[in-house]
Order: C-alpha cells, then structure tokens, then sequence
C-alpha cells in the first residue's frame, strides 16, 4: 500500500487550506494598512496596533472573554469530569437518561440553548451581565467536557478504584491520584474544546448579557455600522496568540515525553515536582477566580453610571474623559436597533441613561420606566437647538435631552445615477433602470414609511388598508428592482461604491459622502420621517446627579465637537450644528438637511397590534425572493 | 450533577412552556393555545424552514465533498505531517466567526479584493456577494474543520492491513474505496454530517452579512422574534420546531448506519 499522496492530491490539500486561510490572511494583511480602506493596500503601518492598545472597549471584550472562556473552562471541567464519574457509577437506566439528557446541548443549535437561557434568567428576574453570561457558558461547556471524559471512563478496569482503596488510599487519593490520571487525554481534550468554544462564542452571548457587558463577539458585531481595521489588528494578535497556544500544547506533552523517555524510575524529586505542578495548576485556577471576583468587586465600589447607547454611537474617548473627570466607571452597552433596546428592558436589563429615538421615548415615558430631569442641573440645557426641546414625544422637554437629529432620505452615485431622475423622488427607487443597484434598509418602520409616503399617507397610518397598499407597492418593488436589504454595512458598501442607491439617515450621508465625494444625497418632495435621538434618565437610576453631569458633558461645544466628527450626525447642540454645517462638512447635503418641507413627520409609538401586523408583512417582503 | 442537569434542561422545559402560551404582561396567567405552532403553517415561515434545510443540506453536502478526499489525502500523509495539517485545521475554529465573515465581505464585495485581482487581468467584474454563493462560501469555510476532523479520527483508526487484503483478495481502486475505506469512515462522515447539518441550519450572522438581509433563515427568524419583534412565544415555537428537526435527523441517521452495519 502506497503511502504517498500524488502531486494532485498536495496540491488539492493546499487548495483547501488556502480557501480556509485567506479569510485570516486578509484581516491580517489588511491589520498592517496604512489607510482604514477595508479593500485596497496603500501602505505598511501599526498605527492600528497603536489605536487597539488605546480602545477600551475592545480591551475590556478581550478581558471579558478571556476571563469567561478561562472560568468557564475550569469549572466545566471540574464538574463535567466528577459527572462523568459519577455517572459511570449509577444503575444503566439513570446512566442512559444522564447521557442523553446531556447531548441535548450538543445536538440543539446555540439558538435554542440561547433563548432559553434569556427566557429563564428573565423570569427569575437575574440581573444579566457577567454572571449570567459565565453560567451560560458553563452550561454549555460541561457537556463537551462529560462526552470527552465519559468514554475514557468506561474503558478504566472497573475495579481499579477498589484496588487503591484496598492497598489503603483514602477516596479523595484514589480520585486525584489514580482515577484522574488515567483520564488525562479526555480531559485534556474537554479543556480544549471547552475553551474554544467558549472564546468564540456569540450567539449565546449576545442573547443573556447586559449591563455593558460584552465579549469579542458582540464588540465585532455591533461594530458593522463603521468596520475599523482596529479590529483586524486585534485579530491578528488573536491569531498569532492561538498559534502559539496550540503549537506549545503539541509541542511540550513531546518534550516530557522525552524527558521521562531519559529516566528509568521517578526520583524522590520528579515525584515532588509532578506534586507541586498539580497543586500550582489548582492555585492558578482559584487565584485566576479570586482576582476575577474581585477586579469586579472593586469594579461595583466606584460610582458607576449604566449606559445603554446604539453601536458607534460615541467616541469612546469621551467617555474615557467623563470617567477621569468625574471619577467614576461607566459600564457603557450597545444595542442594534431601538427595538432591540426595547427587548432587552423588557427582559430585565436595568441600565441608567439610554439614548434612542422620539417614538421609544414616547412608549417608556408611557410605561413608565422614565424619570423626570432636573433641568436646573443641566447647566448647558440652553445651548441646545430650540425647537428640539418642544418635540411631541416630550413637548415641555421634561424627559429628554437631544443628542443627534436628522431625516432618511436617497443616497446616490453622482457617476451612475442621472440626476434628471431626482425629482422622481422616492419612485427613483422602483426605476427598473437602477435595478439590482440599490441598498434598502433593514427597518420595518423605515421602509413602509417610503412607501407611505410615495401613496401620499401619514406614515404614522393605523388603517390597514394603507398599509396593505404600501405593503404591495413594496413587494412589487422587492420583484423588480431586486434590491439588497441591508443594516448598517450600508455604509461601508457605498463607501467603496459597491451600488448606485441607498436609502441611508442623513448623518450617515454626511459621513458617506465625506469619504466618498462620488456620492451625494436628497431627501424627497413627498416627504420624510424627521428623528431625534435623545438622552433619557430611567427609573432605576439611583446616582441622578452623575447622570446629570452626563447630559450635561455632552451639551459641551468642544466635546460635542469631538463626538460629532466620530459619529457624523448633526448635533442637537446649536453652536455645534452651525459649525459643521457652515465649516466642517462645508456643501455637504447630508448635512443639516432642509426639514421644513410640512410632508415631513415624526414617528408617533405604535399600537402594538399595528406593529405587529407591520413587522410580519415586514418578514413576508424580505422572503419574497 | 443534578444542578448541571436542572440548568440544562430548565432552559427547554421555558422554551417548551413559552411556545403554548398567548403573549400576556402578567407571567402567571398562562393560556394555552398553539396558535404559535399554527402559525409556522403560514406559507411565508413554511418557506423560510424548507430554504434552512436546503440551504443545511447543500452546505453539508459541499462540505463532505471538499472534506471526504482531503481526510483522505491528510491520513495518507505520515503521522508527523498529518497531525501537522489537523493542527491547522483547527486554528481557523479558534479565531472568531464574525471577523473571519467580515474578511469574506470585503473578498468577496462588487469592489472587493477578489473583483480588483480579476480585473487586473481582464476578467469582467463577478456579482458575488449577497447571493447564494456568497452565503454558502462563508459557511462552509466556517465548517469545514467540523467535517475534516470527525472522517479523519475514522479514517486514522482504520486497519490498514484490510485496505492491502482488499487488493490482494482482487479489488480494483474503486471498489476498495467504496466498499471499504468509505464503510469504514462512516461513523465519521455521519457524526461530521450532523454536526455541520446543526450549525448551518441554525446560523443566523453568516447569511445576515453575506447574504443580505433579505437571506432569511429559521435562525434570523427565531433572533428577529427575540431581539426586535419581541415575540417570544412565537419565536420559542420556533425553536422547538428547529430541535424536534435535528432530533429526528440524528436518529434517522443513526438507524441508517446501525442498519449498515447489520448487513
């Protein structure tokens, strides 16, 4: 039998490995770029690798999930071992029912597991965070560890326990120094599949974190609004770090090998040492658990300030400054849409401030999970746009204090789109000339305010029947312009030009346009949905003054000069606004776009029912196809 | 013990309960109805789980395909190099799944890496991205290590003195392939099958970023009725149909290769 593989058949093995490797050999090139282009290489610089050391969100994720996947491994690994034991012990029924109840997890997709945990800690009220992610990550563990561990039970001699009990260990003894070792491949293979896992987890994760807790995973996926090669820099370390992980636990079980290949009998010494290695591994695992606990106990006696925010939604650096001048820990937390925020309060998360939009403000005012400002601690409150503080979701400014402000309207490709098709308007987006080419937006209430809007509706429509009507002129556009529905990604796709149309938030616009000068913007004629983002204090906080004090800091011209040009939106601050309009994003038409046209709307909160029936027709439109 | 149990099967056991109940505020008054389940019978949510079982059955498919002879050709290598080539194997699983998505988005994208080399030689721009194709390159990079690893534990443990008794006893190449190396691997090929079925099926960032959103799979159902909808009795039917699907999937297969065997 040959044991040689044929040119072919290499060659086939380096195809399937390249096909593997590119994704991680792009992130890792692209860590290296001096431009933050995504697509093209325009030089060598670590000026990435400088950003990550500096971005505390991202260190605190690789903190978070290092620590879990670290804590998690370790306990699952205790009690999956001791289960495997013990069920190897018990009568074959009891034995069958363990095991099969135990592959549950591994067969049923995270999802299940993911949203059961969410409905269980919800509904024993378990404040989400730190711990419930570890349980979480525990529960799922274990059972890889048991089915590594369970068949090396099995095929120890059944009475090997007996026999050290006989020549006079006691059981713990046994245990440590007879049963373990013998089980060492097993769990060794646990720990690793344990700790794999965990560390690359996202989907269980993102379903039972909150209070600003967050692991790589989820840092990654609320950062799709703007891809910054920051995180390809932070890949690249991962890679090289897990590279050194597993080449070093090939490499040393060899090398011992080897070296008691060199010894014939265990010394006095070898045997004190293999004693000593066990009892520092122990220690290791119990201090790592010690400095954890108390890292976040330490963490509990500043004052802190829960934040719950949109992704990429602050410049990072200001909150860094907050804290330093305020003295305090912001436990700062992104969510993905307003709806999600809305979930996620639902469910029990607790925060203290959260910034979202004019219909949200309206239904938590109405559910009362809204507390009053004291206004007078607000000392900027003046410097704010006027008429952003007579809006209809907080008509005497109560509650609220703006953040951003903007419209929704059509991005475009100077270069692909006539602009005689402008006055068009909305329509431009069922022009079967740019079919195939244009961005939708992934938002139910968004789309059908288009269509709304083009049948010459109130987008704040009750009546079904106009919903129907739009939600048939939005199937027929679905059919012929075949468009790609996107959520934030939208910004990288057109930064790079990928389509001629999108529908984008003006703030986005102004921020496209800036690194793109092919793309322009327009909202149309009919008339669009005009938003406001605001800041808004919770029942459940208890440090209202510090919370103030964050309102208040935002309101300040340098810092919300700093935040404006991270996020691109126009500010509610009024010396702000006229500053980028005017020098910053001088001609740009996402910009401080014109309002006053009076088809213009504010979203109003929906009947429950009426959101429903939207969302499902919303689901019934993306699957057409 | 017990505690790890009650964790584990808690969470099913609020899924179950959650899925044939009507949506009320109060969490005491629990009306029975399978008004959830009668709902999936919608024409719009039938077609969303039979495009995640095609969508679970092709990726597996590919993924065997690509996996079966690159098993084949690792466990022919010597031992050194074949543990070599499984080590890094298992690299890519241990960076994580959205950053390696991301990478096939800006390969993949109208302007992307992958177009800017094509073009460079003269090749027309290729749509690749937000399509079928997109969805089942970033999957199946993602699970191939799955297939890979379980048919080649199979195929290392093989005696390969059966494979020589094989030839000697007059089978041609192809027979010995069939008939012996392909029975022998596969409890591999099932195990790795199952595994890849689970994850692709359930999946919901992958299609989500390259596939667009309009890629709507059971997994994107199910988190869209948590996370934005807010309807979680629904989207707890839903689960429970997904693990009564794999459930029997797995058992179907297994009494395949039981029955296999008994020939």
């Amino acid at each position: 039998m040959t044991k040689k593989n044929s040119l072919l058949s290499r060659l086939y093995i380096v195809l399937c490995f390249v096909f593997l490797y590119l994704p991680i050999l792009v992130t890792t090139v692209f860590s290296f770029n001096s431009s933050k282009s995504l697509t093209r290489f325009t030089g060598f610089s670590l000026r990435w690798y400088a950003k990550l050391l500096r971005d505390e969100s991202i260190i605190s994720a690789v903190y978070v999930s290092l620590s879990i996947a670290i804590i998690a491994t370790f306990v699952a690994t205790v009690f999956g071992t001791i289960t495997a034991i013990g069920i190897s012990r018990n009568r074959k029924l009891i034995k069958n029912v363990v095991l099969n109840i135990n592959n549950i997890p591994i067969v049923s997709p995270d999802i299940v597991l993911a949203i059961g945990l969410m409905i269980l800690f919800t509904s024993l009220h378990f404040p989400r965070g730190y711990m419930t992610m570890l349980i979480s990550h525990i529960v799922f563990c274990m059972p890889f560890v048991i089915t590594s561990v369970y068949p090396k039970v099995r095929s120890l001699p059944p009475n090997l326990a007996d026999a050290a009990m006989d020549l006079g260990a006691t059981p713990l003894q046994t245990l440590l120094k007879v049963v373990v070792p013998m089980l060492k491949p097993g769990i060794f293979a646990g720990i690793l599949l344990s700790f794999t896992i965990s560390l690359d987890d996202f989907v269980v994760s993102f379903f039972v974190t909150g209070n600003g807790v967050s692991n790589i995973s989820i840092v990654v996926y609320n950062m799709t609004k703007r891809m910054n090669p920051v995180i390809n820099a932070l890949s690249a370390v991962l890679i090289a770090v897990s590279v050194l992980i597993m080449v070093g636990t090939m490499l040393i079980p060899k090398m011992v090998k080897k070296r008691r290949a060199h010894r014939t009998l265990p010394t006095a010494r070898s045997v004190a040492i293999r004693k000593w290695s066990a009892r520092f591994v122990v220690f290791i695992g119990i201090a790592l658990i010690a400095v954890f606990s108390v890292k976040g106990w330490s963490a509990q006696n500043k004052k802190t300030l829960r934040v719950f925010n949109g992704g990429e939604y602050v410049d990072m650096e200001l909150i860094k400054r907050f804290e330093e001048e305020n003295d305090c820990k912001v436990l700062y937390e992104t969510f993905d849409s307003n709806e999600s925020m809305y979930t996620k309060i639902k469910s029990g998360s607790e925060y203290d401030i959260i910034i979202t939009s004019d219909y949200m403000i309206e239904r938590l005012k109405r559910e009362k999970y809204l507390s009053k400002l004291d206004t007078s601690q607000i000392t900027r409150r003046d410097k704010v746009i006027p008429s952003l503080l007579k809006k209809n979701f907080d008509p005497k400014g109560e509650y609220s204090i703006p953040y951003y402000w903007g419209s929704v309207g059509i991005l475009y490709d100077k270069t692909k789109v006539d602009t005689k098709d402008l006055k068009e308007g909305w329509n431009l987006l069922a022009n079967p000339k740019y079919s195939g080419k244009l961005y939708m937006y992934d938002s139910s209430r968004d789309t059908f305010m288009i269509a709304l809007k083009v049948l010459g509706y109130s987008m704040n429509t009750d009546n079904k029947k106009e919903i129907n009507q739009a939600y048939e002129w939005l199937a027929k556009q679905g059919k012929v312009m075949n468009p790609v529905y996107v959520g934030d990604d939208v910004m990288d796709n057109m930064i790079s030009s990928n389509k001629a149309l999108a529908v984008v938030y003006s703030g986005d616009a102004s921020y496209i346009i800036d690194e793109n000068s092919d793309m322009d913007f327009f909202i149309p004629e009919q008339g669009s949905n005009v938003w406001t983002d605001s800041m808004v204090m919770t029942k459940f906080c208890e440090n209202k003054k510090l919370a103030h004090k964050y309102m208040d800091f935002f309101l300040d011209h340098k810092v919300a000069v700093k935040n404006t040009k991270y996020i691109g939106y126009d500010s509610g601050v009024k010396s702000v606004y006229n500053y980028f309009k005017k020098e910053y994003y001088k001609g740009n038409s996402g910009c401080g776009p014109d309002i006053s046209n009076p088809l213009n709307e504010e979203f109003t909160d929906q009947k429950n029912e009426i959101k429903k029936y939207m969302d499902e027709l919303w689901t019934k439109i993306k699957t057409k196809r | 013990m017990i505690w790890s149990m009650i964790l584990i099967i808690l969470p099913l056991v609020m899924i179950a309960l959650y899925s044939v109940v009507t949506k009320d505020d109060s969490l005491l008054s629990f009306n029975f109805t399978l008004d959830n389940f009668i709902k999936i019978g919608d024409p719009v949510y039938v077609k969303v789980i039979v495009k995640s079982l095609a969508v679970g059955a092709l990726v597996t498919l590919i993924c065997l395909v690509i996996s079966y002879p690159l098993a084949l050709f690792i466990t022919r290598t010597s031992e050194k190099t074949g543990s070599i080539l499984i080590l890094f194997l298992t690299i890519p699983m241990l960076i994580n799944t959205l950053l390696r998505t991301y990478a096939w988005i800006s390969l993949l994208s109208e302007h992307g890496i992958i177009n800017a080399a094509l073009r460079s030689v003269g090749i027309a721009r290729q749509n690749m991205i937000y399509n079928n194709f997109s969805v089942m390159i970033g999957l199946v990079c993602d699970l191939l290590p799955f297939m890979v690893i379980p048919i080649h534990t199979a195929m290392a443990k093989m005696d390969t003195n059966l494979i020589d008794a094989a030839y000697d006893l007059g089978a041609n190449k192809l027979q010995v392939i069939t008939r012996v190396i392909f029975k022998m691997s596969l409890p591999g090929v099932i195990s790795g099958c199952i595994s890849v079925f689970i994850f692709s099926i359930s999946e919901f960032v992958v299609p989500e970023l390259l596939g667009g959103h309009q890629f709507v799979l059971i997994g994107n159902l199910i988190e869209n009725q948590f996370i934005s909808i807010g309807d979680w009795n629904f989207g707890s039917a839903l689960g429970i149909l997904l693990v009564v699907l794999i459930i029997a999937l797995a058992i179907a297969l297994r009494k395949t290769d039981r029955g296999d065997n008994n020939d």
